[in-house]
């Protein structure tokens, strides 16, 4: 049952407890917390980010769950099983469980959401993630089977996934074609009390929640853009945590008494995508310039405040199939010569899409790139646009897609490469299928990520999964930036907050003593 | 008197019939198809096809109009393409915390700028004079958005006092209120004691000057009064115009009213949604100041119905 | 006879000026800010685009006197820089304004009647959009950018012009000399060309003045919401909407662009409003 992963490099991604732990946990109170970007829904096939999921997990949970060590934990499942030939997999389900409406919790429940979850009429942008599975049969009243059309070596770390989360039968059933959810009634421990567009999620404990009763009454999740204006609201008290510290605070924050920083690991790359489509992208050459154009390290040392590395392949090395390509160095002659080589010796123009708020530093990153392609004759026009819009304009298909380059980030949250590689690079996921979004396509790539997700030996995944990094970096689909640090900031009392390395913060074991 | 409203009555009709054009010219004039623009980017072709239909593209101008009009008149400013929820449900959400920061700048206005002219206006040339015209001037000179960033530097950072964004307790409103109310202080001041100096010099107050009664008492109790009526008239058109300049303070202070959605559906292309807020920030616009002129025309009996 | 009054006014309106004190210290901020753009690569110690990372926020200094920016430029050259694109905003913005708005106001006031009427609902309309609104508007219906904030801006402009011209060609309109010019067979275009607008050049001139600072405010406030000038611009507005972020650690860097803005826009307020009391005595004393 256990994920035989890279472990051990997860483990200091502590379960960040502030303050002392000796004391009692406290029953009561309400923790604000704020986060940077509003969810861009709460519907399991309308999530797509992971402040989605942080709110989405408190409410509506996956099957499984991965905990901060990468470990798979039941859930709603409680165990699972593969067939022999690996394309059978039958999961046991939790009795005596209920929705927030009352609605038992059973198969048939776990039928109808992933069913819709499958339906690609629903589009569910990471239905890519149990793609694989062509049926999915109530095989009792609380086992299920997922039949599968090749073995799918990912597939428990998939079902872990926040966004395939488990919403009431009787609210699917209630909903009109085409409507989306908006209040999601799950099993969660906390319920969905109110949602303020544009302001703050407010959440009250689920009294009859299978697991322990949350010890909070409230946790309110405040979408706060601004990353000075977080910075404050911790400061003043006006938040009991924050996610996403800029850099440059944390030194005034580690001076403030009643402040904690917490610095915890994270999965996700930053990385500015091509559109290999579009000229002059087309040319390997200068998808390569642009990668020697930029000095990642002094973005990571300045801007970052020396959180976070450069990066030396698509995926972080705690994920499973890493393997260290780069990084690209800093060499802004070479990168002209290859310009030059490619037939643009003065440069050229593009856009550069770029979301504001949602990752660490983004629009003064996206500045500082356009900065740097400006030293070698680069004009990289920024367009800032707000993350739900932002995402569904990165669905377009190649046809009408209209970005040169866009910033984006990528959590691998299964700590699986299947989930960072095949999601983002693998041909048959272009827009809007799923999330390649650069439309890279190399077909000797194609095969390596084919033949990973259904070889379940590990020894030969990695091999395979090495084999695909080197083309892809060889590649250059992405201009390669850094793998990200988490910094979150807890105010004093604040205790059992769950710093997750998928950059979620879970509220349902802390308290607060005052 | 009666005829007197009617006619501004009647004048306001035309103007909300050219906000309402205007609205819906907007959306028509954005470049690409008006129907994917107002569907938003995640819709799936189905209902972008309703939209059409919806908009009624195909057909003549009046006859789109003629729908827009319709859907407007019962409520129904479409859906918004973020949220998928009713526009009218995100403005009403909204609408009331911009009512109540608009309301706050404009107490706020009053409070500094009318004792500020008044005291101008009667210790004319003094210290208390000079000072408060020069703070007035640089009140009407200042860019909004910086002067709620300084208050924010000061107040917030620096001294740690007041609440620097969101919308929460009584404290939160403070800063917004001050920064929007600023530049209608500063008017407020300006045109209250300009409005007493001219009235200083009129004949009844002159008289009374002459009769021997105190200086004080022909200020407060005679001058004041008459002063007063273009002031009150200054105050009710500021209101207008501080619904305007919501959006800057909004969007500086994370005050979740009408003009930060408006901005944030701006860079989100949720065209319904900005659609709906300008008009409803248009037509507010409109009405409190056509309710101003009434009020005023009941006020001042000297006021010229033509 | 005429132009030898017209001479003697213009001595008396250059004496009423100089006697204002405010009005001087107005003139002389903006031929300061229009000295700083005509000069500004001159002037400027460094590219004002140039990054410098490791000088990131740092503070003012000898070298840099108002400190770097988040991407270590100096701030200097920058808002010297922007004093460039604020005045080409104000002089385009107003020109639209002015250009549109003029001619309209000219033929509602002199013709009246139905073409009257139907102007003035236009305005009416225009001015239901209070403020920045009506830019706003403009911008997320056109796009965002430098060139459409000052298109925006002009269009939000045109209403004053239209109120202002119309009401003094009204009070013009019924002087002897119009009638004596219709009375020898002049065209209406010449009336209005020749004789009526000529003498409402003051209030224009005065009005264009408080609208270049009005101008220059709401480009300021449009690249501040990020639908006006875009990055790496140095335009005011825009810089302080990036430098916002780091006002706990660099307040330098939102304090000067704010004060530049703050400054200019005082400057031509203080300006028009001197020239309005020079150019037209009745109102002396008055807003």
């Amino acid at each position: 049952m256990r994920v035989r992963l890279l472990v051990g490099l997860l483990l200091c991604a502590a379960l960040a407890s502030v303050g002392a732990l000796a004391a009692e946990p406290q029953y009561g109170g309400r923790l604000v917390i704020a986060i940077g970007v509003e969810p861009e829904s709460l519907d399991p096939i309308g999530m797509s980010s992971a402040p989605a999921a942080t709110v989405s997990e408190h409410i509506s949970q996956p099957l499984i769950y991965l905990d901060v060590d990468g470990t798979l934990q039941p859930s709603l499942a409680v165990d699972w099983e593969a067939s022999e030939d690996g394309r059978v997999w039958t999961l046991h389900l939790r009795e005596g469980v209920t929705f927030h409406d009352g609605t038992p919790f059973n198969a048939e429940a776990v039928k109808m959401n992933l069913d819709r979850f499958l339906d690609p009429a629903s589009g569910a942008p990471f239905r890519f993630l149990i793609a694989r599975v062509t049926e999915v049969e109530v095989a009792g009243e609380y086992t299920v089977k997922l039949y599968t059309d090749e073995p799918f070596a990912p597939m428990l770390a998939h079902l872990s996934h926040s966004f395939i989360a488990m919403v009431s039968p009787e609210q699917l059933r209630a909903l009109e074609p085409g409507d989306a959810i908006t209040h999601p009634i799950g099993t969660g421990p906390f319920k969905l009390e109110r949602w303020n567009r544009g302001e703050q999620v407010i959440l009250t404990a689920n009294e009859d929640y299978w697991g322990d009763r949350p010890y909070l009454d409230e946790v309110v999740f405040k979408f706060v853009p601004e990353d000075s204006a977080r910075v404050v609201m911790l400061e003043t008290g006006e938040a009991d945590a924050i996610m996403r510290v800029p850099p440059l605070d944390v030194p005034r924050l580690d001076a403030h008494a009643d402040v904690e920083v917490v610095h915890a690991t994270s999965v996700r790359v930053i990385y500015i995508g091509f559109n290999n489509l579009r000229e002059p992208f087309t040319d390997v050459r200068v998808r390569q310039a642009l990668n020697y154009a930029i000095d990642k390290q002094e973005i990571v040392d300045v801007i970052l405040g020396g959180a976070g590395e450069p990066s030396t392949a698509p995926i972080v090395p705690a994920v499973f199939g890493y393997y260290e390509a780069g990084p690209y160095e800093y060499n802004p002659e070479k990168a002209q010569e290859l310009l030059a080589e490619a037939g643009y010796p003065d440069g050229f123009s593009a856009t550069l899409y770029h979301p504001t708020g949602r990752y660490m530093m983004d629009a003064t990153i996206a500045e500082t790139v356009q900065s740097y392609l400006m030293d070698i004759g680069i004009d990289a026009e920024l367009i800032t646009m707000e993350w739900a819009a932002y995402l569904a304009h990165l669905q377009e298909p190649p046809e009408t897609a209209d970005y040169d380059m866009y910033m984006l980030g990528w959590g691998t949250v299964t700590l699986d490469a299947d989930y960072g590689l095949y999601a983002l690079l693998h041909s048959s996921q272009w827009p809007p299928a799923g999330w390649a979004v650069g439309f890279y396509k190399n077909a000797a790539v194609d095969a390596a990520l084919d033949l990973a997700r259904v070889t379940p030996p590990l020894d030969v995944r990695q091999a395979l999964y090495e084999t695909a990094v080197k083309g892809i970096w060889h590649d250059a689909p992405w201009l390669y930036l850094h793998d990200e640090v988490q910094i979150n900031g807890v105010r004093e009392g604040v205790h059992g907050l769950i710093h997750h390395p998928l950059e979620n913060i879970s509220a349902w074991e802390a308290w607060i003593d005052r | 008197m009666v005829w007197y409203f009617f006619r501004r009555l009647f004048l306001v009709i035309p103007t909300l019939v050219g906000v309402s054009i205007a609205v819906f010219a907007m959306v028509r004039l954005i470049p690409g198809d008006p129907a994917l623009a107002m569907a938003g980017p995640h819709a799936t072709p189905d209902y972008v096809q309703q939209i059409r239909l919806r908009l009624s593209l195909d057909e003549p101008l009046h006859v789109q109009y003629d729908r827009f009009m319709s859907g407007l008149l019962q409520g129904d400013l479409g859906r918004s393409t973020r949220t998928q929820r009713p526009v009218t449900a995100e403005l009403w959400d909204k609408f009331p915390h911009t009512v109540e920061l608009t309301l706050a700048s404009l107490l706020i206005a009053t409070a500094f700028g009318l004792p500020a002219g008044i005291i101008s206006a009667a210790k004319r040339y003094s210290i208390f004079d000079n000072l408060s015209m020069l703070i007035a001037l640089l009140g009407v000179s200042m860019p909004v958005f910086w002067l709620g960033l300084m208050l924010m530097l000061l107040f917030s950072v620096t001294l740690g006092w007041l609440p620097s964004v969101g919308r929460g307790s009584l404290l939160h409103l403070i800063l917004p209120a001050l920064t929007l109310g600023a530049s209608s202080m500063a008017f407020v001041a300006r045109i209250t004691r300009s409005s007493m100096l001219e009235v200083l010099r009129q004949d009844y107050v002159v008289t009374a000057r002459a009769k021997g009664l105190r200086e004080r008492r022909v200020i407060y109790e005679h001058a004041l009064k008459n002063a007063l009526i273009p002031v009150v008239t200054v105050m009710g058109l500021q209101l207008g115009i501080l619904l305007g300049g919501a959006v800057l303070t909004e969007t500086v202070f994370a005050w979740p009213g009408v003009g930060r959605l408006m901005v944030d559906s701006i860079q989100a292309r949720d065209y319904p949604v900005v659609q709906g807020a300008v008009l409803l920030l248009a037509v507010s616009f409109v009405l409190v100041n056509l309710l101003v002129d009434m009020t005023y025309a009941l006020l001042d009996p000297r006021i010229k119905y033509n | 006879m005429r132009r030898l009054l017209a001479r003697v006014r213009s001595w008396e309106f250059v004496r009423q000026l100089r006697r204002n004190r405010m009005a001087v210290f107005g003139l002389a901020i903006v031929l300061i800010f229009l000295l700083a753009a005509l000069f500004a690569p001159y002037l400027s110690p460094h590219d004002p685009l140039q990054r410098s990372l490791r000088q990131a926020l740092d503070g003012p200094s000898w070298e840099s006197p108002f400190g770097r920016d988040e991407l270590g430029r100096d701030i200097l050259s920058r808002v010297l820089h922007g004093a460039r694109i604020s005045l080409t905003i104000g002089l385009v913005s107003v020109g639209i304004g002015a250009l549109a708005g003029v001619p309209v106001g000219a033929v509602s006031g002199y013709f009246g009647g139905a073409v009257d009427l139907l102007v003035q609902r236009l305005v009416d309309i225009m001015l239901a959009f209070p403020g920045i609104l009506l830019a706003i508007i403009v911008v997320s219906t056109l796009g965002v950018g430098l060139t459409n904030a000052m298109i925006a801006v002009g269009i939000g402009t045109i209403p004053t012009y239209v109120r202002l011209v119309r009401g003094s060609v009204l009070s013009i309109k019924e002087y002897d000399y119009i009638s004596a010019a219709r009375a020898v067979g002049a065209g209406d275009l010449r009336i209005i060309f020749r004789h009526v607008l000529p003498n409402s050049m003051g209030p224009i001139v005065v009005q264009s003045t408080l609208q270049f600072a009005v101008a220059i405010l709401w480009a300021a406030g449009l690249g501040f919401l990020g639908l006006g000038a875009q990055r790496p611009t140095p335009e005011w507005g825009a810089m302080l909407a990036n430098s916002r972020m780091y006002i706990r650690v660099g307040a330098h860097a939102t304090i000067f662009p704010g004060v530049a803005i703050l400054l200019s826009v005082l400057g031509f307020n203080l300006f028009g409003d001197g020239l309005r009391d020079a150019l037209d005595p009745r109102l002396r004393g008055r807003m």
